[in-house]
């Protein structure tokens, strides 16, 4: 008897440590997802201060009991302005992935489903975007469109665009090889049925997953964009603008340099594993590759 | 092989072609957007008109176009609204900056990645695998702006080994030089060895298990010698081709950091190009930028293709 339960008790430490090993990627992700998001959404009730709340009397107040991450140069509470910035890179983030993402699906569906020259013109289209450093283009996109959050969840998800529709296309091809496919046109069924019916379906789980990916490269754009004054505009909080203005202070309040910093890490690192993870459980030959 | 560099050649004359095209039709997509942008949005109607007509922006986009990029293949990129300064000679001044930038920055993130990725990938699902993995993964997630300030807050603030910024030209002194250019090319530099070390550790592995390696050490050869000469070898020209898309994103990452680090380099024109809304320097360093990058890829690829005569042949066969 207990031999048996010693088994199953090693049976059971064995698969808890398999599944542990394919999901730690998806559960680490998605806490720090889980923090970040539920900090943008919760960001009035969560927060100790307004985020806009100037008091000069407490200004570069180092951390203490009542300001957790210490105060900026106009005495704004540095913990309640990160926590509001959260909810900038989340909207940025979820709006520019979502244009690539419908953009990029539109095209490469397309571009796949139909082939020849529209997948000729539509795919050497967006291998010159692809040719540009995405930084590079997102600086000149928002130098002609204007600084503002729209601009920059546009000039994002213009970024994302090439990389969802060669996704897209990659898959559509492989659904059009399917049996389901040819009978489909046996049955004379219409392409707009088809693609929306039988293709759609089957190629939104690659997508989804590259969009989880995407989300951290976005939230890492925003702030580069906000760093630099073409995002987020003070005295609206972003992780970006806060790093920029704290720089300006480095020798007399280090925190205003380090704490977005942190943030930023955090949100870029849990939409990293996030997306590892997803990717893990969807495509088991890439994990056992890993 | 000359074929090879001959089909390369010839397709990345219209691949920049067609990127010229595409940046400048999207700077000049709204009208009058760049005469408001050089008088100022308080520019009258007649103002805007006679800056409009001295340009030669009143003409058809494609005249426009054309006539600027006659222009710009012998190097002649126009002049600054602001200054009123040809652009040409500023750019080939700010190239070199920008080149050691992200070619030390490229070196530090390949010193970085190749022995780590190597280690890990012979200490596969071992301790040291997990923690440079981990390390890897964290690394990779650190915008590189933010690095960068925390480098000046260690290394110049506080313990104040380095300075915080400026420039100096390697021929005026070297040692000066160097040292302005350590923060900066760290900041690139390993935020970006963090994806080029995590292919190199997936390719190692790939190569580790291959039959050629058990051979090798089934027929008694040093496990050092079987990994860094044989291995490493075939993993290295995989390594390469990502390596230039890294390269790529290093020269797009130099805008922000030579902001930071006050290098006077490319990518800090093309900041000072969109804060002063100046359209023919935006226009030129950001084309300049693209070009190095697409030249960095097609000079990597030719370079692959010497390394590994395989991929010459299947591209013949394709």
């Amino acid at each position: 008897m207990s031999v048996q339960l010693a088994q199953r008790e090693r049976h059971w430490v064995g698969r808890s440590a398999v599944h542990w090993r394919r999901f730690r990627l998806l559960l680490i992700g998605g806490c720090l997802v889980g923090l970040v998001v539920l900090s943008a959404i919760f960001a009035d009730v969560i927060s100790p201060y307004s985020p806009y709340d100037i008091d000069v009397a407490i200004k570069l107040q180092p951390p203490n009991r009542a300001h957790w991450l210490g105060t900026d140069e106009f005495g704004r509470d540095v913990l309640s302005r990160v926590i509001h910035a959260a909810r900038i890179s989340v909207k940025v983030a979820a709006v520019a992935v979502s244009v690539g993402l419908i953009g990029g699906g539109v095209i490469g569906i397309a571009a796949g489903y139909f082939g020849g020259p529209v997948d000729m013109v539509l795919m050497r289209f967006m291998e010159l975007l692809f040719s540009f450093p995405a930084i590079l283009l997102a600086i000149v996109l928002m130098a002609v469109l204007g600084t503002s959050i729209l601009n920059a969840m546009t000039a994002i998800g213009i970024i994302f665009i090439p990389g969802f529709s060669r996704l897209a296309r990659a898959a559509t091809q492989d659904v059009l090889r399917q049996q389901y496919i040819e009978a489909a046109h046996t049955i004379g069924m219409s392409d707009v049925r088809i693609l929306t019916r039988e293709i759609l379906p089957n190629i939104i789980t690659p997508l989804f997953v590259e969009a989880m990916a995407a989300f951290a490269y976005a939230v890492l754009l925003e702030s580069s964009l906000s760093f630099l004054g073409l995002g987020a505009q003070p005295p609206e909080p972003s992780w970006g603008n806060m790093l920029n203005t704290g720089r300006g202070f480095m020798d007399q309040a280090p925190w205003l340099g380090v704490v977005p910093g942190m943030a930023m890490l955090i949100g870029v690192l849990g939409f990293n594993l996030l997306g590892d993870g997803l990717r893990d459980v969807f495509d088991p030959r890439l994990r056992e590759a890993a | 092989m000359w074929r090879l560099i001959a089909t390369r050649l010839a397709a990345f004359v219209p691949t920049v072609l067609a990127t010229s095209l595409v940046l400048f039709v999207t700077v000049n997509v709204v009208p009058g957007s760049a005469a408001k942008a050089a008088l100022g949005i308080d520019a009258t109607a007649q103002a805007i008109a006679r800056f409009e007509h001295e340009q030669g922006l009143d003409r058809p986009l494609h005249v426009q176009y054309l006539d600027w990029l006659g222009k710009a293949v012998r190097g002649d990129f126009g002049t600054s609204f602001q200054n009123h300064l040809p652009v040409g000679p500023e750019l080939v001044s700010r190239l070199p900056v920008t080149l050691e930038l992200a070619i030390l920055a490229f070196l530090i993130a390949n010193a970085i990645a190749v022995p780590l990725g190597a280690l890990a990938a012979y200490h596969h699902q071992q301790r040291l695998d997990s923690v440079i993995s981990v390390f890897a993964t964290v690394l990779g997630a650190v915008p590189s702006f933010w690095l960068a300030t925390v480098l000046i807050l260690i290394l110049a603030l506080t313990v104040k080994v380095l300075p915080a910024g400026g420039y100096v030209p390697f021929a005026e002194n070297p040692a000066k030089n160097v040292s302005l250019f350590i923060m900066p090319a760290l900041s690139l530099g390993l935020v970006s060895s963090a994806l080029l070390l995590r292919v190199m550790r997936a390719k190692m592995i790939e190569v580790l298990s291959s039959d050629y390696i058990h051979t090798a050490l089934a027929k008694g050869a040093a496990p050092n010698v079987v990994i860094w000469r044989h291995a490493l070898q075939n993993a290295l020209i995989t390594f390469l081709t990502v390596g230039a898309v890294e390269f790529g994103w290093l020269f797009g990452g130099v805008v922000i950091i030579e902001d930071i680090f006050l290098l006077p380099g490319v990518g800090q024109l093309v900041l000072v190009g969109i804060i002063n809304r100046d359209y023919p320097v935006l226009l030129a360093s950001a084309l300049t930028v693209t070009v190095v990058v697409l030249a960095a890829n097609m000079v990597v690829d030719l370079v692959a293709a010497v390394l590994d005569p395989r991929q010459v042949h299947a591209r013949s066969r394709a």
